[in-house]
């Protein structure tokens, strides 16, 4: 579940987040052309990473379904920060990922990170450090306090494992989706 | 003039990027009548010296959020007949129920598609 946690080596996985106020929990990711997004405020100390990968027609700006998609997982993490007392203008960003990887003929993976870029930068959040792109998927860590993130590079084998599991589908939308007339 | 032409319609949400999202659909459902603003307060501030006619707001929003404007709206003579859609990313049964007892038009999940946007304004206002 995307709720608060306590643990302390969690793993994000495709279209879901996590945040956390715990010095020693440890939020892991592993991305092939998908981008997570690692948010922290560094005064309320809490962070967290949300892994999401835009279906195909996803650009930088648009109204699409997919930009849609995609500034609404950004939207669910910023809202749980702000709900465990963080603050918008605090918020500082590390980006990760978007490979452009041999096995997917599109540019996905780039445009995964023109939207994640774009979007901090049209909500006025800092982008304080960002590995996007190449050829490699990442193993990422990310402390969601201390806002410390560390990344392996994959091998051309586990990258491809990586992005086989990625899968381009929007999950089902929240249970209010359906139009409610009063 | 189509009717979209003629509703003034007014977006509430504290995210720039939902912001341009929002206006983005209304401008392809044939709106040319859109003001924005970044939370609840700023809206209805604009209400009460502008009544629109179509109010879509965030829910989750900073000072006062989306049931907030909904109420201090209903509770307005000259804004209280304005047709409210509120938005949510986090749609739970208890937001529903709160806002169709304050009196929305409508509740509306994030992501919304322009054909759910479109449907829900039609069942206010009649074919855009």
């Amino acid at each position: 579940m995307n709720a608060d946690v306590s643990r302390k080596r969690l793993h994000v996985i495709q279209g879901k987040f996590l945040v956390s106020d715990q010095p020693d929990v440890v939020l892991t990711t592993i991305l092939g052309s998908c981008v997570a997004a690692c948010l922290r405020d560094p005064v309320a100390g809490v962070g967290g990473m949300n892994h999401f990968l835009l279906p195909g027609n996803a650009n930088g700006g648009g109204s699409g379904e997919a930009t849609r998609y995609g500034v609404h997982l950004m939207e669910l993490l910023i809202n749980a920060l702000l709900q465990k007392g963080a603050r918008k203008g605090r918020l500082e960003a590390k980006l990760f990922g978007g490979a452009q990887t041999m096995s997917r003929l599109s540019d996905v993976g780039r445009k995964n990170g023109i939207f994640a870029e774009k979007f901090l930068g049209d909500e006025g959040i800092s982008v304080v450090s960002s590995s996007l792109g190449g050829d490699l998927g990442r193993k990422v860590e990310f402390w969601p306090v201390s806002g410390r993130a560390r990344q392996n590079i994959l091998s051309g084998n586990e990258t491809l494992k990586a992005v086989a599991r990625e899968q381009p589908v929007a999950p089902k939308p929240a249970p209010a989706d359906e139009v409610e007339f009063f | 003039m189509s009717m979209a032409q003629k509703i003034k319609a007014l977006i509430v949400d504290d995210q720039v990027t939902s912001r341009l999202l929002l206006g983005d659909a209304l401008q392809q459902l044939g709106f040319t009548q859109v003001t924005v603003a970044g939370d609840g307060e700023q809206a209805y501030q604009i209400m009460q010296k502008d009544p629109h006619h179509l109010v879509i707001s965030d829910f989750n929003m900073p000072k006062m959020d989306g049931l907030g404007l909904l109420e201090a709206i209903r509770g307005n003579a000259a804004t209280k007949r304005a047709a409210f859609i509120i938005l949510t990313a986090q749609g739970d049964r208890a937001l529903v129920q709160k806002a169709a007892s304050l009196g929305a038009n409508n509740v509306l999940a994030k992501p919304f598609t322009i054909d759910k946007m479109k449907a829900a304004i039609e069942a206010v206002f009649g074919a855009l």
